[in-house]
């Protein structure tokens, strides 16, 4: 039989260590305890922003919201700029993968030469270089799928513009950052630059969104802006100075076209121009929008508003006989000479022959202040209303300082300057029957009004004068077009060279409109110094004139308003059996 | 233990089951509409694209080139064109006949 033994009298248990030693164990395990619930607190109660903070770093991420710069549309919705995806890569020289294959497969792809690559990424202190910016989606789809560690790609927006040179100085470009640099882009550009949104999201391990938090700001995105251009108009009359600049070897051209009821650019184009996609050495001459921001003389383009008012003020009739000869006519000491002497001209004739002489005779009887104030109403010596950089205002001295010889050289357009714009837009006073449109940008949505400037009636009898000066016996035979009425008038300007006149530099000029009865359009082209023999406008610029004015009126569906002789070639076909 | 302490035990298990299900039914759902997303997005962008694709392939430069040089076309003239006009329902042809 076993004898049981009494816990408490166990001899295992009859220990010989001291108590202290329990207590102690005790006491510490209390502090540990003690420890926990302090640590505890801390993390709940006291540091618990911090914590809440670190911990949704690291699951919790801010994604922006790309926005998409609006597009750039011409009159009837065709793209003149839009933006595609372009990706950039960059890479992180500290720890790319320097495996000799895969870097000249890359240096490949990337289009440049082993060697460029390489100092590139020599600099292994940096974290951060860009390989390319803008490139195509597939070649980076390429590149990513060679699978370099240490390259890695950024999603960027690239602006393509269809249209290329020809509407390049209105449209003008972004830069890498998708900030409008020059034209409608840098005009609009808080319209057209969309606002990035963002959002936080809670990503997983594989970097999948599994949940959004909080509230997302959505992206918006930019407007698209419609212009008033017709991008075939623009290409044509592009096309057509191009041609006549290379034909005269001139330095340059400009050519506008405006809808003459509206006042809407339809086209505005300058030789040399540059392509918006590809701007590698580009020159001051070639980003230049002449057309707007270079001022000239505009020598006998002016007579017509000089005439217009000795019509207006009741001093003259269409038919009024005016002396011209001897083809000289002094005026305090300095003496104006016409081309060629004529004799005695009607006003009309004046005007189709495009007599100084006559022109200054009419001048002189007038005001100052009444010249000065036909000038400015039709926009001489104003800013256009344009919102682009870099609209000049030519200049209109104030009649008070005129002298009497200045004020007759302004009468045939010297001594004052504007820029071709406005001198296209004046004209819109006789095509619209002696009103003349604020000139716009942007497409009309509504009828506008006009300010009038002279009579209806002076309108009329000015646009037969233009009419004569384009037809048999005018200055401007070559501006005739085939079944459409055209009227306009000729220039052609000796340049000004700092103080002076350059003796053998000139620009020739044409300004019309057609058809003359109802207008339609107005087109104002000019040459800068043709070299090529011939320098009257209506030998180089009167050809744009006439086939612009074909091709557009025919592009806007304008039956014509004279006899065509009719040129089908009718084939007799046999039908067989 | 009482019955009921049993049944309201099993009842929030099943509970805090149903909790972990929903949520991970919740994420897994909201990637599926994450990712259609995106696709939509990258549709889109695709569509703007091609519309600059198309645009450039016709270009007044390019149609004006192919209609003369593979086409043989040539500019309309008024002299090739018969007009037609219509104004209160009369048809009027005016221009050049054949």
């Amino acid at each position: 039989m076993s004898r049981s033994v009494q816990l408490s009298s166990s001899p295992l248990l009859a220990s010989k260590t001291p108590v202290w030693r329990s207590k102690f164990i005790v006491a510490a395990i209390a502090l540990g305890f003690m420890g926990l619930v302090g640590r505890a607190a801390y993390v709940q109660v006291i540091a618990n922003d911090f914590f809440l903070r670190q911990g949704e770093v690291r699951f919790a991420r801010t994604l922006s919201l790309p926005a998409n710069r609006g597009r750039v549309l011409d009159r009837n919705g065709m793209l003149l700029a839009s933006s595609v995806p372009a990706p950039s890569l960059w890479a992180n020289p500290e720890d790319i993968e320097r495996d000799p294959a895969k870097l000249r497969e890359l240096a490949r792809l990337l289009e440049m030469s082993p060697a460029e690559l390489d100092k590139k990424l020599k600099d292994d202190e940096k974290t951060f270089v860009w390989l390319r910016r803008q490139m195509d989606e597939p070649v980076v789809k390429q590149i990513l799928a060679l699978n370099i560690k240490g390259v890695y790609d950024i999603k960027e927006y690239k602006r393509l513009y269809p249209e290329g040179e020809a509407a390049a100085h209105i449209v003008g470009f972004t830069n890498v950052e998708d900030q409008g640099q020059e034209g409608v882009e840098l005009v609009f550009q808080n319209q057209l630059a969309g606002k990035p949104g963002s959002r936080r999201v809670i990503k997983d391990r594989f970097h999948r969104v599994v949940e959004a938090v909080g509230e997302t700001v959505p992206p918006v995105d930019g407007q698209d802006l419609q212009l008033s251009i017709d991008s075939k108009v623009q290409f044509f009359a592009y096309q057509k100075l191009r041609e006549a600049v290379l034909e005269h070897k001139a330095k340059a051209g400009s050519v506008v076209v405006l809808d003459a009821q509206s006042g809407e650019i339809l086209a505005l184009a300058n030789y040399p121009s540059y392509s918006p996609d590809k701007r590698v050495n580009l020159s001051g001459e070639q980003l230049r929008n002449r057309a707007l921001t270079d001022t000239f003389e505009p020598g006998s383009t002016m007579k017509p508003f000089a005439v217009a008012l000795a019509l207006e003020k009741g001093l003259v009739k269409p038919e009024t006989p005016i002396q011209t000869a001897p083809g000289r006519i002094t005026i305090t000491g300095s003496t104006i000479t016409d081309a060629h002497p004529h004799g005695v001209l009607s006003v009309n004739e004046v005007i189709q022959k495009s007599s100084n002489v006559g022109t200054v005779k009419m001048a002189m009887q007038m005001q100052p202040r009444e010249m000065w104030e036909m000038f400015a109403q039709v926009g001489f010596g104003q800013k256009p209303q344009l919102p682009f950089p870099g609209v000049v205002s030519g200049r209109l001295r104030p009649y008070k300082t005129w002298r009497p010889i200045e004020q007759a050289t302004m009468s045939y357009g010297y001594g004052i300057s504007g820029s071709l714009f406005q001198v296209a837009r004046a004209y819109t006073v006789f095509a619209r029957d002696g009103e003349v449109v604020p000139a716009t940008l942007m497409k009309a949505e509504h009828q506008v009004a006009g300010v009038r400037v002279i009579s209806a009636e002076n309108a009329k009898a000015m646009r037969k004068m233009l009419q004569m000066a384009a037809g048999p016996g005018g200055t401007a035979q070559k501006a005739q077009t085939m079944g459409y009425s055209v009227g306009g008038k000729t220039g052609t300007a000796h340049k000004q060279e700092g103080k002076g006149y350059a003796g053998k530099k000139y620009r020739g000029f044409f300004v019309g409109m057609a058809p003359i009865e109802a207008p339609r359009i107005v087109v104002a082209v000019m040459i800068d110094e043709p070299s090529n023999g011939r320098y009257y406008g209506g030998d180089v610029a009167a050809p744009v004139f006439s086939q612009t004015v074909q091709q557009t009126l025919r592009l806007m569906g304008v039956q014509p308003d004279m006899a065509v002789k009719p040129q089908f070639v009718v084939k007799s076909v046999e039908e067989s059996f | 233990m009482s019955r009921l302490s049993i049944f309201l035990l099993l009842t929030v298990t099943a509970s805090a089951l149903m909790l972990v299900h929903s949520q991970y039914e919740t994420r897994r759902l909201f990637m599926a509409l994450e990712s259609a997303k995106k696709e939509a997005k990258r549709l889109e962008i695709d569509e703007d694209r091609l519309q600059v694709e198309r645009r450039a392939q016709a270009t007044p430069l390019r149609v004006e080139q192919i209609a003369r040089q593979q086409l043989q076309m040539r500019t309309a003239s008024p002299a090739i064109t018969q007009y037609v006009s219509i104004s209160d329902g009369n048809v009027s042809v005016k221009g050049s006949q054949p």
